[in-house]
């Protein structure tokens, strides 16, 4: 019950401060605003440039947005406060690791089929963006959220961060942009959630002991 | 913090070193007298195919170098002796260094083998990618101003980046493939001539005493470092 309720308390405070559940959203179609004054969409291969930028804004989205999965609790003192509870820490972190990404990708999830009709995409391959982004934008969020406990409290490691992160996010780009790998895309997501989930609960120790 | 260090370590490698000094320099000397004169040109490629002899065994050291540090990180987990953190920390500039040389002439030798100066399959990519983990690494230990806990994390980011690099590389290989496989896997029965293979050979170990010299010099300063740090305390 009580994951329950930190899950529901996470996702209340992203909505209520409204920026935060619409900012990857809005990111995504701003991106996307900008292909056609780059390419022509009725070249030949347009889907592929289409899918390229879709996973392109979802990896710099979640990059932008991966601080607030531990850092706002961290300051005020409220990450002290939820692992003194005494509840198993790899539960805690996997709850912040569901409403992160509840708050940030089921949005981007939504506004696809809307950006593609925009596009003139057809219905199959908006079934396939889909699935493939369902699969791999689980693993991102993972070792997005890992990599960002790795610097708790330190407000000069954007750079950092993203240097460490795009590196480990390439074989999701490569197997995300090319269809028909949605198993690959899923079991790339489990060996990133265990290990996140390790690296996570190493430093959260690390950082509040 | 640092507590098992031996103290007579840093008088030890101050009368040591000269000799590596020495070594390096014969080596290197011997190394390129043979790769430049006492070779015979490549029947396609010409001379070249002489830029082999630093291309590879810096790519093998750069990825050598990198084993050696995640290897190191991992000890750092077993045994929690910070003198394993010290050894990473050493060698992860000089890897980083072996990788832009692997990088630079590999594109300089691709030229005029393969008409373009990069091109994007498993290896080369894995390698730029080898490069910004060496980067991402050294820079924990700017970031983190807390040397104890940079510590740590540096051991944890170590380990995972040794696990990101299979990766990389399959999923690459599984989307591109140009580069030709690889010729000195197999020792038993190497398909490259044995005239190459000397000066080769000779080349590697003249690499290898430049990283032992250069890591040699920068454990000492690391070990100074930490006895300064524990005078001022």
């Amino acid at each position: 019950m009580w994951f329950y309720n930190l899950i529901v308390r996470d996702l209340k405070l992203a909505f209520y401060s409204s920026t935060n559940f619409l900012f990857a959203a809005s990111f995504l179609i701003l991106i996307l605003i900008l292909l056609p004054f780059i390419i022509d969409p009725k070249v030949n291969q347009f889907i592929q440039i289409y899918t390229g930028f879709i996973w392109l804004s979802i990896a710099l989205s979640i990059l932008l947005t991966i601080d607030r999965v531990f850092e706002s609790d961290y300051e005020d003192g409220n990450l002290d406060a939820i692992i003194l509870t005494q509840k198993p820490l790899e539960l805690i972190v996997c709850s912040k690791f569901i409403s992160h990404w509840i708050a940030n990708c089921i949005p981007i999830i939504v506004v696809i089929p809307i950006s593609a009709i925009l596009f003139g995409i057809n219905i199959n391959e908006i079934i396939n963006i889909i699935l493939n982004v369902l699969a791999g934008s689980t693993g991102m969020v993972f070792i997005g959220s890992a990599v960002s406990s790795l610097t708790l409290g330190n407000k000069r490691s954007g750079i950092y961060k993203s240097i460490i992160v795009i590196p480990l996010y390439i074989p999701f780009i490569i197997f995300g942009a090319n269809q028909e790998s949605v198993l690959v895309l899923i079991g790339l997501s489990m060996f990133a959630f265990i290990f996140s989930l390790f690296t996570t609960t190493y430093s959260l120790r690390l950082y509040v002991e | 913090m640092f507590y098992k260090l031996p103290n007579t370590l840093i008088d030890t490698l101050r009368n040591w070193l000269p000799v590596f000094y020495s070594t390096t320099l014969v080596t290197f000397s011997i190394g390129l007298y043979y790769a430049i004169y006492n070779s015979p040109p490549d029947y396609i490629q010409g001379d070249s195919m002489r830029i082999m002899y630093v291309h590879v065994p810096a790519a093998w050291l750069s990825l050598g170098s990198y084993s050696i540090l995640a290897i190191s990180c991992i000890a750092w987990f077993v045994f929690r002796n910070p003198i394993f953190n010290l050894f990473a920390k050493s060698i992860a500039p000089i890897g980083a260094v072996f990788t832009i040389i692997a990088l630079v002439t590999g594109s300089i030798w691709g030229k005029p083998t393969w008409g373009t100066w990069w091109a994007w399959d498993a290896r080369l990519t894995s390698m730029l990618i080898l490069f910004f983990l060496y980067i991402a690494y050294m820079m924990t230990w700017q970031v983190i101003v807390n040397k104890e806990l940079a510590a740590k994390i540096s051991a944890a980011l170590g380990t995972i980046g040794f696990i990101n690099i299979p990766i990389i590389k399959f999923s690459v290989d599984w989307w591109n493939t140009l580069h030709q496989p690889a010729t000195i896997s197999k020792l038993s029965a190497p398909s490259i001539h044995i005239s190459m293979l000397t000066p080769l050979m000779l080349m590697t170990i003249a690499y290898l005493f430049l990283l032992i010299t250069l890591f040699l010099i920068r454990y000492k300063t690391e070990l100074v470092e930490v006895k300064i740090s524990r005078i001022k305390h």
